[in-house]
């Protein structure tokens, strides 16, 4: 046995052994319990949010979602802004006893800068060009360019680095169901029925919380209703009626940084051509697409209207038939009957694939089908499960059309979806014009040069219309009444958990 | 052997050619892709991880979990959750036949009402069952608890909670739904009134002799087979049932491993359910032998 592996087990067995905290038991609802709880390897929300629960980070959101130090006390930035020394809280300690130190943020870089690792979340450290200890609570961040404002990226969660052996580390590592961190609540055990059990560690007002796997998410809310929850991390819009109306339960809307679209394979015919996708971009009634599945904010571009980066001088798409039909002449094509055709008489088709987790989808294809073969657009569907969304969509480009949607942290970086370089930019998207406005916006260090070039080049990418922007969904959180000091993130969701009371 | 073997390549075919694998499940970037491509050999042909993974499962490994729970060894995942499901299934097969047998005693032979609400509520589906009985339960419960009549019980709400009701449940709807308890009370029916016309029968009926043991004897054969065909459709209904009712057995892991394209995990539950079905129908052929003298004799 190493000695990781030895103090893991030490760790484990002091976690098994530890005194539970006074205080009644929350139970929130995923649909879907994590894989693995190691923020190296997070890939789904309820990872993220148990990570949130478990994990700190350098810095973390404060009630007006502005960057604040979380474990750390001080920081100053170089007059070039190029490099940053952070000084950490002292008698900070981690689940199991042992100091929290400058080690500890040496060795999480480290093993997610190190390939071997295979860290998912390697793109989260990669304007970090090196790391160094300067003291036991002091280290020092060397960027690889210019960085206007660091902290707003150093929201990673710090790893305890005596619990592995090198910076190399495996998904399969123990630490995977047995994690040992500095947050709020440490995990305490698995359960048989996929349930997770967390125990509040200090400040938390909350004794235990349990992640429930209720797989069906048509359920959820009935659990609430039957108190067999305390917490719904999102409603279904078809259940905010009901969950209103209860006298029981609490309604918390809160704003996420998500926003649907309908993206165009641009490496196809005929989405190649801008004028068909404007042309379909004017024959979409946007507003009757939402309606049936809650209320939102409809948008013109690749940000939400709340955002700085928005640009509110430019206007969605709307439905407009003439407009449309003007620039599918201007295309080639000619309306024969119910549809339009091309110079060889072939309908215009649209394969639309949507992917099967996306809440509300189903309503919103089937209407937008109709709306599309109303002007005279023939539209297949096909719904693809999450493997095969991401072999044929994102690694294949075997698509037409999709329905999906973007959720982004605070920092709202869309660089990698409109980028032509960008590893998410699936679109197929390339405009030179927009690439260095992007680039413009990654390395600035004047926030407002930044907000300017990334309005400018949300104007460029309506024009373009690489996608057709939908909307942003008012998003709800429920709670049983019993719930109080309620304040959600509207990302992490747990980051204020702390202050949260349950009566 | 031959059956498991058989039955694990049709799943490794099936599991291969689903779109997407295990890496696309986490991530979308090419780098970290090739490099766990590499690392869990799915770059290797599809006959070569089948050879490979039927090569280490006769040693008793049958991997570790690549995504639905990463560096878990599949049978540690693959213990309890099958003693769960295998609890299910016996559970539901003893009360098929003890339900079905017990029917056609009263029914064979004769025109029945039983019969016919046998055949009704036999005929749902099993998801559309379990999804009814849980839905009444709780609003039921719900509403006599709102109106004060009644204190929380300790099973409420389903499927939330785990209970001995959630389990019984299971099997009452496994053991009576998509037409279970109709097939099962059809053939003992079918099997008893040949038997109470057999001609041994008649002759122990002149000899005075009690005919329960005769009855029973001759039953068992058929009814043997017959458990062995219905263990392996409770085998494939657990999917459903444990889904539904959110009991963690087998069944929903496999439905969250295909998803997931976790395929050492899929694959394994894939060995454990063909040897369960395997093992029913062996251990009716020799029940069916040891009963059956002529089955010796020709044998």
């Amino acid at each position: 046995m190493t000695p990781a592996q030895s103090r893991l087990l030490t760790a484990g067995a002091l976690l098994a052994l530890a005194t539970p905290a006074v205080g009644a038991a929350l139970r929130y609802a995923e649909d879907l319990s994590p894989a693995i709880v190691n923020p190296l390897f997070a890939t789904t929300m309820s990872e993220a949010r148990v990570n949130e629960l478990i994990f700190q980070g350098l810095y973390t959101d404060n009630e007006e979602l502005a960057a604040t130090p979380a474990l750390v006390e001080s920081a100053t930035v170089n007059s070039s802004r190029t490099a940053m020394t952070l000084t950490l809280r002292r008698g900070l300690t981690w689940h199991d006893g042992e100091t929290l130190d400058a080690n500890d943020v040496l060795f999480t870089i480290n093993a997610m800068k190190n390939k071997a690792t295979l860290s998912t979340e390697a793109g989260r450290v990669e304007w970090i060009e090196s790391v160094t200890k300067v003291d036991d609570y002091t280290v020092e961040l060397s960027f690889g360019g210019v960085e206007a404002r660091p902290e707003d990226k150093l929201y990673f969660k710090i790893l305890p680095e005596h619990l592995f052996d090198s910076t190399t580390v495996s998904r399969s590592d123990g630490f995977r169901n047995r994690p040992v961190g500095s947050g709020p609540y440490q995990l305490v055990r698995y359960n048989d029925d996929n349930s997770i059990t967390f125990q509040a560690r200090g400040a938390a007002n909350i004794g235990e919380l349990t992640m429930r796997e209720i797989s069906d998410k048509n359920y959820q809310a009935k659990l609430l209703l039957y108190e067999s929850l305390e917490a719904l991390i999102r409603v279904l819009p078809r259940d905010l009626a009901v969950l209103q109306n209860n006298r029981k339960v609490e309604l918390y809307p809160y704003q996420t940084n998500s926003w649907w679209y309908v993206g165009f394979n641009m490496e196809r015919a005929p989405f190649d051509e801008p004028e068909v996708r404007q042309a379909i971009a004017n024959m979409i009634d946007v507003e009757s697409l939402l309606a049936p599945v809650g209320t939102g904010d409809i948008l013109s571009g690749p940000f939400v209207k709340s955002s700085p980066f928005y640009n509110h001088d430019v206007q969605p798409y709307g439905y407009n038939y003439g407009t449309a039909s003007g620039l599918l002449e201007k295309a080639g094509y000619a309306r024969e009957g119910d549809w339009w055709v091309d110079k060889k008489g072939n309908p215009l088709t649209v394969n639309l694939n949507a992917h099967q987790t996306l809440e509300s989808a189903q309503e919103v294809v089937i209407n937008l089908q109709s709306q599309l073969q109303g002007s005279g657009v023939k539209v297949n569907v096909d719904f693809l499960d999450e493997a095969a969304w991401k072999s044929r969509v994102w690694r294949e480009g075997e698509f037409d059309v999709i329905l999906s949607q973007w959720s982004f942290d605070r920092n709202e970086d869309i660089h990698e979806q409109f980028h032509s370089k960008g590893s998410r930019n699936f679109t197929g998207y390339n405009n030179e014009n927009v690439d260095e406005l992007l680039d413009a916006a990654k390395s600035a260090s004047d926030p407002h040069a930044k907000k300017t070039a990334l309005r400018k080049a949300h104007a460029i990418i309506h024009d373009d219309a690489p996608m057709v922007f939908l909307w942003t969904l008012d998003s709800y959180a429920a709670m049983s009444t019993r719930v109080s000091n309620v304040l959600i993130h509207p990302f992490y969701f747990f980051t204020y958990v702390d202050d949260w009371r349950l009566q | 052997m031959a059956t498991l073997a058989g039955a694990v390549l049709l799943a490794q075919l099936l599991l291969w050619l689903a779109p997407g694998d295990a890496v696309d499940i986490i991530t979308g970037d090419p780098e970290l892709r090739a490099a766990m491509i590499a690392q869990w050999g799915l770059d290797q042909p599809v006959l070569v991880r089948y050879a490979s993974f039927v090569g280490r499962a006769v040693t008793g490994d049958l991997g570790t979990s690549l995504t639905y729970r990463p560096g878990v060894p599949v049978a540690e995942l693959i213990g309890p959750a099958s003693a769960r499901s295998l609890a299910l299934v016996f559970g539901a097969l003893v009360a098929s036949l003890t339900w079905g047998v017990g029917l056609a005693y009263i029914t064979a032979g004769r025109r029945s009402l039983a019969r016919r609400l046998v055949q009704i509520v036999s005929v749902a589906p099993v998801f559309l069952l379990a999804w009814l009985l849980m839905v009444t339960l709780n609003e039921t419960t719900f509403s006599l608890m709102e109106a004060g009549h009644i204190s929380r019980p300790t099973w409420f709400a389903l499927p939330d909670e785990d209970s001995a009701l959630k389990t019984s449940l299971a099997v009452l709807v496994l053991a009576c739904g998509s037409s279970a308890l109709t097939e099962v009370h059809a053939a003992a029916e079918d099997a008893l009134t040949r038997i109470r016309r057999s001609g041994y029968v008649d002759a122990a009926r002149a000899r005075g002799a009690p005919l329960w043991p005769i009855v029973l004897l001759n039953l068992a054969p058929p009814l043997s087979s017959l458990a062995a065909s219905r263990a392996a459709f409770f085998v494939g209904g657990l999917v459903i049932i444990e889904k539904v009712l959110h009991l963690n057995g087998v069944g929903a892991m496999l439905w969250q491993a295909c998803r997931m394209r976790d395929y050492p995990l899929a694959l394994g539950i894939t060995v454990v359910a063909a040897a369960a079905v395997c093992g029913a129908r062996l251990a009716a052929d020799l029940l069916r032998v040891t009963l059956d003298p002529r089955l010796r004799e020709t044998g």
